[in-house]
């Protein structure tokens, strides 16, 4: 407990401390009693003699204010001092911003505060700089102001186009589900005919073969009846055959082998290699590999890799122990690499090299299952993905619109009026179903046309029609069946499943789009499909919300990190379980946002190992209230600035 | 889409994973030889007393104040089957209670080369306290057939050598003429002299693919040395075990590898082995309830290996006469000659004294350098340096010093700066010193062989790299790539490297700069156990496995007397090293290497700093957090609250591992760090004062609980808890969550907890609840320690800010300490430019007293700082106020916070602002 001093102990203290302190500690004792308390806490100071420590741990007396010693473990008896280590000091700064000081900066020999009250002691002199800061800060305020205004205008138009947009999506998905449904039916009509076409076919051709076999046999009776003759050159032939079955069974190996391998692996097959040397042998165990996984599921796949590098690390275990094999260098780069993780030396450029772009093919063909998963024939679709760097991203989502409507419109022909008594149709079907984000179903209807217009569903009814003509046309009770006709039937099925099986991919990536989080008032919505690039020194980073992140030297791809979330109230993207870290974590990275005019990526940092941190801009950020703050500081700022600076 | 040239690094990167892939970390002991691996090592752990060939004096006499003799072999015949010479040997006797004997071959009989005697470790005031020996008596001694010559070493103290059986000893007169530590009492004695190389030698040695010419062939010395009157000895690091020396052979014992000292950058070391580490000390003292302490100390920079042999060992007809309640050891060194230095105690602090006056007192630190430091391999950029600093700022977490390991340099050559990452490095030093702290960066010993580094050219162009067998500059791997390594045993490249550590020379470097020297074992990626191969050579024909172990200690010596140069010799060096040797403890701090972030290793740590602190090296400590690895929150914690108290405080991590400054934690974890850190800082003046301590009596800051209470048997083998000072004791926190410990309080006074101030009773093991703000420190009842209780960005910021003294008194009221200041920095402190209190409360009052010596110098330390908080605990009285005389003023006293910064700290009596000076004498009488 605090001992309370009252009077008496007040003047011994007193007496005590200018005997004492004169020569030497009076300049540690401020000169005003209440230096170093905020002007909002003074009367808490002013109203008694006795002071209660602010975190309830007791009381002290004026005149243990400010008087060198710590008598409230929270700082409270010593704003002005460094006695109490728990203390803040207040620095008015006029000019500038007021600010709270840790007590262990008062009279510490160095300026921190602009105005100098935080060193009176006499040690060092600190000029006021309030005011030439203060500028300097206002400044950097109303510039930021200003970016807060315009950031704000233009976050509104995103949000605005993030609705129209995000309802476009909405309508066109369930537009697409009904045409998938109608395709299927179709598709499913056109594969029961096909089938019983194919059925006719087999008939047809088990009629044939009987026919044939019944000729054989009797050639071959007749044929038996010289075999006296030329029994041994018939055996020959027979052989022969055989022969010839055996060498159209390899050559469809070998074939098999090229198409399986030869994708990924063409270049290693044309590459120089010597037989039997350790590249060689790597290589051939890596196709190998290849060739077993190939068929396997995505999870299998990368097991079955863990486990083969795995079989790799423990032979490169066995060529360390025999360290007799490894040159001098081999050696002294093998020891340096248990610290460094790496393949010390110059020589490590090349292999961390290598592995990057090892991890960049993984990424690649990883990232081509997962988002093509279903579609894969939008493949153009990807190229354009990157292009949507700049601010032409409304070009850009037209140009995708183009894109995938030109990918299952089969040709100009069933490109028509179109049919606004469906759509119109379908329309109230959403707004029945309440699926429509805030707008209302007249609205809706009204804007529909606008719809009709950019993607016209008529070629479907097209294909209803044309199909329904072909089915007419064809008989299928006509034996032997009209081959045009079967033909016919064959193609309209390939084609039409082939658009099914498109239109399947579209609702599919539609439908995970929508299921992706776009802010509060989705004001992400146009980062979706979108990259953002930085580059620094040789590396480029690029940053796809809802995608990845990456870093890209030259050829070499390391992923950082896969979408993950957003964090901190939507101010930070993360991204996270990218390519595994040597020795170390999955290498992650957070994106954290800031009001800006422009979408771009400002700085990229990596604080920890394989952490990764950068900063984007973007006018997503610019948010009103923030704008208000500023503004209010601003306003606060320039109150007390005039007559504050005629104090100066 | 995959083609061809992104196929084609795949498969080289398939080819180096091929060949270099390593992923399971760990020590890798199959590329470190094992005794049985080392042919003398094997040898001479084999031998007997009886396979030995025994020895007897002759010739004794003195000669330049020093007892002269031959050793021979006991039969002629053995001598010419042998083909060997006699051999001199040479006792001497210093003040205070060292005896020197030196064994070496007759160099008057032209042996093919000179044995390596290691120079510069013995200072040259040792040599001035040589007593000149007059006479030599002849006694026999019990039951021998001949004569043994005695020799007085000091008062109570004699030596001995006893000619046949040849043994040496110093006894004990004042306890029945007993042996205190005795050399070749079981007839281990073994000398390998060396010889012309014959037709059929074959002397090469092969370990894995490395291949030593061993040029000399076999050159090894072996012996036996007993402490007597011991129950356990300490000392020899440096190994990551514990502190008394388990025995590695015996009866009962499980054999182990002897304790190795051998220099060896070791990845990933185990936290329970023998196997050597980074230096060499081969210093051993022995302690016992019986006898008290003593020393041995072997002057031989060569491997070695020792054997600490368990109770009831026998060397087969050993001398049966030697009673129980001793410690047998075996030495056994691959060349070099026997220098050897025996201790008479007989208390761990005599010991202490009379070791480093032969080696050197531990050099007094600069003031910042004992605060706390913050490393990381890497603090990549001018950028993160800058964050880091400001954080710490952010945060009010003090802090002193912040490191740059190798990536701050351009490719890995010394004295560069990497130009992207640290394009202004002299700004970066000017706006981290702006706040009173400094900067480290790294200088290793090997040069990147690259001819446009005009170090490299430089060095080459002179000569002054270490040859390899055929006389090569010796070209190893390391951090560069291929490098080479200065030939350090040379005063003239030593002299030459200092100079390099000029403003002028090293571009980019300020005086707030400071050294860390790394890898200096020497660490070689691809040579024989990771470091340099044994017949690489140095100046004047001496081969590498004759100086190996004091290579890096070379190093660190050039480094630091580099440093006191480009100060002109006006300011303190700071280097940290790696590698050491006896005396490293003159030229700056060690830390214990590349640790793990694991519990066993945060326990291993206290034993080996005690360790490092017995051999005269105080300055050391252990990376907090452990280098290898990511430390849970917890262990971190632990970590900071235990490493608080290391003599050298720093924390540092593998770049590997995840970011862990002492904010990144949450809340409560940083303001534990915090705490932890603060007690630190609050600490200074008392660590500042045992440092000087160390300085002028070899005595560590860091010490053994038996060296403060050397009679209590209870503390001969506890390395769970230390002593810093003879005030605080500390008890680590080893284990996770842990809610109880048991502490043991030796002796028979009571200890204060030094967080709450509660009472504790002596002589008798606590069961304590263990909480997560602080592990467990006690003060002990009738000491008095100096405190800083307020809290700067830096200790330099500290330098005028007021004490608080802690006074716990005893059961008889009564307590001392001490205070010793300087400015922190110069060498002014020789002249005298020091303040030196010395504390005494007695009978109800508080005395100051100056213990500096008036004819200490004439210069001065002038200081106003004053006291402003006297905390009394375990006073009886309630008193409410004291006098202060001279000026005869009376002051308050109070109940006021233990901890001013610490929310709920407990109440303690207080006496409020006395605000005397701590330089004046005054006293205050509790009324």
């Amino acid at each position: 407990m605090m001992k309370l001093r009252m009077g008496t102990g007040v003047v011994v203290i007193s007496t005590a401390l200018l005997f004492l302190c004169l020569p030497f500690c009076s300049s540690s004792v401020p000169n005003d009693p209440f230096f170093g308390i905020a002007p909002q806490d003074e009367k808490y100071y002013k109203s008694s003699d006795v002071i209660r420590c602010n975190d309830g741990s007791g009381k002290f007396t004026r005149a243990q204010l400010n008087d060198d010693f710590c008598d409230c473990p929270d700082g409270t008896d010593e704003p002005g001092t460094s006695a109490c280590p728990g203390g803040k000091f207040y620095c008015h700064n006029a000019g500038h911003v007021p600010t709270s000081l840790f007590s262990s900066r008062v009279n510490d020999g160095i300026c921190d505060c602009c105005d100098g009250t935080d060193e009176y002691d006499g040690k060092v002199t600190c000029p006021n700089t309030c005011w030439e800061a203060g500028k300097v800060a206002r400044d950097k305020l109303k510039k930021k102001i200003a970016t807060y205004q315009d950031g704000v205008k233009l976050r509104k138009e995103e949000i605005e186009k993030a609705k129209s947009a995000l309802d476009k999506d909405k309508v066109e998905l369930l537009k697409l589900k009904k045409e998938e449904s109608t395709l299927k039916e179709i598709v499913q009509q056109l594969k029961e005919h096909k089938e019983e076409i194919e059925k006719e076919e087999e008939k047809e051709r088990l009629r044939k073969e009987k026919e044939e076999k019944e000729k054989k046999e009797a050639e071959e009776k007749a044929n038996e009846e010289k075999s006296a003759a030329t029994g041994e050159e018939a055996g020959h032939t027979n052989e022969a055959g055989k022969h010839s079955d055996a060498k159209d069974y390899a050559a469809d190996e070998t074939k098999y082998e090229q198409s399986d391998v030869g994708d990924s692996y063409d270049g290693a097959t044309d590459s120089p290699s010597s037989e039997g040397s350790p590249l060689n042998e790597v290589e051939e165990s890596v196709k190998g590999a290849e060739g077993e996984h190939a068929a396997k599921s995505e999870t299998d796949l990368r097991v079955e890799e863990k486990k083969s590098s795995e079989e790799i690390i423990n032979t490169g275990n066995d060529a360390s122990e025999n360290t007799e094999g490894l040159s001098k260098e081999e050696l002294g780069q093998l020891v340096a690499s248990r610290w460094t993780g790496q393949k010390g030396g110059k020589q490590s450029g090349e292999a961390e090299d290598a592995k990057k772009t090892e991890e960049q093919e993984d990424l690649t063909s990883e990232s081509n299952n997962e988002e093509y998963e279903g579609y894969a024939s939008e493949t153009d679709d990807d190229r354009n993905r990157y292009d949507g760097e700049d601010e032409t991203e409304d070009d850009f989502r037209e140009d995708e619109r183009d894109d995938v409507s030109s990918s299952y419109k089969p040709d100009a022909d069933f490109e028509g009026e179109p049919d606004l008594s469906g759509l119109s149709c379908l329309l109230m079907q959403i707004c029945y179903l309440n699926l429509v984000y805030k707008w209302t179903c007249d609205e809706m209807i009204l804007m529909s046309s606008d719809v009709v217009t950019t993607d016209s569903p008529s070629w479907l009814t097209k294909i209803q029609r044309t199909v329904r003509k072909l089915f007419k046309a064809v008989n299928f009770f006509e034996t032997p069946l009209n081959q045009t006709d079967a033909a016919r039937v064959r193609k309209e099925y390939d084609e039409l499943s082939s658009k099914l099986s498109k239109l399947q991919s579209r609702v599919s990536s539609l439908t995970q789009k929508l299921k992706h989080d776009f802010g509060p008032e989705g004001e992400f919505y146009s980062f979706y499909d979108r990259c953002f690039e930085s580059k620094q020194n040789k590396y480029t980073y690029k940053v796809c919300p809802y995608d990845q992140a990456s870093q890209e030297e030259g050829y070499s791809t390391t992923r950082l990190g896969r979408w993950d979330k957003f964090e901190d109230s939507y101010k930070v993207m993360a991204f996270s379980n990218g390519d595994r870290c040597w020795n170390g974590p999955d290498r992650s990275m957070k994106v954290r946002m800031r009001c800006g005019l422009k979408n771009e990526i400002t700085d990229v940092d990596e604080p920890s190992r394989c952490e990764y941190v950068a900063l984007l801009s973007t006018p997503a950020l610019c948010k009103e209230e923030k704008l208000k703050e500023l503004q209010h500081k601003l306003d606060s700022l320039n109150s007390q600035q005039p007559e504050k600076h005629d104090e100066l | 889409m995959k083609n061809k040239t992104q196929t084609l690094p795949l498969l080289f990167f398939l080819l180096f994973q091929f060949l270099f892939f390593n992923h399971v970390h760990s020590w890798k002991k199959e590329e470190f030889r094992t005794c049985h691996q080392t042919p003398f090592c094997k040898r001479a752990r084999s031998r007997t007393s009886s396979t030995s060939t025994p020895l007897i004096a002759t010739d004794v006499t003195i000669s330049d104040g020093n007892l002269i003799a031959k050793l021979v072999a006991k039969s002629k015949q053995e001598e010419t089957q042998q083909n060997t010479n006699p051999l001199l040997l040479s006792l001497s006797v210093y003040q205070n209670g060292v005896v020197r004997v030196t064994i070496d071959e007759d160099r008057s009989l032209n042996p093919p080369k000179s044995r390596f005697h290691v120079p510069d470790v013995v200072v040259s005031e040792f040599q001035s306290t040589k007593l000149w020996l007059q006479r030599v008596t002849q006694e026999t001694l019990d039951g021998d057939d001949s004569p043994s010559s005695v020799v007085y070493v000091s008062d109570g103290f004699d030596a001995v050598l006893r000619h046949d059986p040849f043994e040496v000893f110093v006894r004990d007169k004042s306890n029945g003429n007993t042996r205190v530590v005795s050399m070749n009492s079981h007839g281990l004695f073994d000398f390998e002299q060396l010889k012309v190389k014959g037709e059929g030698d074959d002397w090469e040695e092969s370990f894995r693919s490395h291949h030593d010419k061993r040029p000399y062939g076999p050159q090894s010395i072996s012996f036996d040395v007993t402490f007597h009157g011991a129950d356990f000895v300490y000392g020899i690091p440096e190994h990551a075990t514990s502190l008394a020396l388990k025995p590695t052979k015996g009866p009962g014992v499980e054999e182990s590898e002897p304790y190795r000292l051998f220099n060896l950058d070791v990845f990933e070391y185990i936290h329970d082995s023998p196997f050597g580490l980074y230096g060499s000390v081969p210093f051993m003292l022995s302690h016992g309830k019986q006898r008290g302490s003593s020393g041995f100390f072997w002057l031989n920079a060569a491997e070695m290996q020792i054997d600490v042999l368990g109770s009831g060992w026998d060397a087969e007809n050993g001398i049966s006469k030697l009673p129980k309640n001793r410690v047998d050891t075996l030495w056994m060194s691959e060349a070099g000659v026997v220098d050897a230095f025996f201790f008479v105690g007989p208390t761990p602090k005599d010991v202490l004294k009379q070791y480093t006056s032969v080696t050197g007192m531990p050099a007094m630190p600069q003031l910042f350098s004992t605060a706390y430091h913050q490393c990381r391999w890497n603090y990549r950029d001018e950028e993160d340096v800058e964050h880091v600093d400001s954080k710490f700022d952010e945060f009010d977490i003090p802090y002193d010093v912040l490191w740059l390991d190798i990536e701050h340099t351009d490719g890995k050559k010394y004295f560069t700066w990497d130009n992207v990452l640290f394009p202004n490095p002299e700004e970066m030093q000017r706006k981290i010193a702006a706040k009173g702290r400094h900067m480290v960066t790294i200088v290793d010993p090997h040069i990147k062989r690259d001819n446009s580094f005009p170090l490299h050219k430089e060095a080459t162009e002179k000569g002054y790299y270490v040859k390899d067998s055929n006389g090569n500059d010796y070209d190893g791997w390391c951090w560069p790539g291929s490098s080479s390594y200065l030939d350090m045993l040379s005063p003239e490249i030593r002299s030459w490297w200092g100079d390099k550590f000029s403003y002028q020379n090293y571009v980019g470097s300020t005086p707030s700069l400071y050294i860390w020297n790394d890898m200096n074992e020497p660490s070689v990626f691809n040579g024989p156990e990771v470091t340099m191969p044994r017949d690489a050579l140095h100046i004047g024909g001496v081969e590498h496995r004759e100086v190996h172990n004091a290579y890096g200690y070379y190093f660190h010596m050039a480094t630091s007397e580099g440093l006191v140069k480009r100060g002109d010799g006006k300011d303190r060096p700071f280097v940290l090293s790696r590698a050491l040797f006896a005396g490293t403890q003159r030229y700056g701090a060690i830390w214990t290497g590349d640790n793990t972030a694991e519990w066993d290793h945060l326990r291993v740590s206290v034993p080996m700093v005690l360790t490092l602190g017995l051999a005269g090296v105080s300055f050391s400590g252990a990376d907090v957090g452990g280098f290898f690895g990511n430390p849970e929150p917890e262990l971190l914690v632990r970590w900071y609250q235990l490493g608080a108290f290391y003599p050298f405080f720093r924390a540092h991590a593998h770049h590997d591992t995840k970011r862990r400054e002492p904010w990144l934690f949450g809340e409560r974890n940083t303001e534990l760090i915090r705490d932890a850190i603060h007690v630190r800082y609050a600490l200074l003046p008392y660590y500042y004062t045992l440092f000087r301590e160390a300085n002028t009596t070899g005595v560590p800051v860091m010490r053994p609980l038996w060296m403060e209470f050397p009679s209590e048997e209870a503390t001969f083998s506890n390395d769970e808890a230390f002593m810093i000072g003879n005030s605080l004791l500390v008890q680590g926190i080893y284990t996770e969550r842990a809610k109880q410990t048991s502490v043991y309080l030796p002796g028979k006074e009571s200890w204060y907890d030094f967080r709450t101030g509660n009472v504790y009773k002596g002589g008798a093991t606590h069961k304590l609840a263990v909480t997560e703000e602080s592990i467990p420190v006690f003060m002990r009842a009738g000491t008095i320690i100096t405190r800083k209780d307020r809290f700067r960005r830096s200790s330099t910021q500290m330098t005028n800010d007021p004490y608080t003294l802690v006074i716990a008194l005893n059961s008889s009221q009564a307590a001392e300490g001490e205070l010793y200041i300087d400015d922190g920095s110069s060498f002014n402190f020789l002249q005298g430019a020091y303040i030196h209190r010395r504390f005494i409360f007695k009978d109800g009052k508080l005395t100051s007293l100056d213990l500096a010596p008036a004819s200490s110098g004439n210069a001065r330390y002038p200081v106003n700082t004053v006291i402003e908080r006297i905390i009394l605990l375990g006073h009886a009285s309630g008193s409410k106020n004291a006098l202060v005389e001279p000026s005869n003023q009376k002051v308050d006293i109070e109940l006021a916070p233990f901890w001013v910064q610490r929310k709920n700290s407990p109440a303690v009596m207080t006496i409020r602002k006395p605000n005397v000076r701590v330089t004046d004498d005054w006293t205050i009488k509790i009324l």
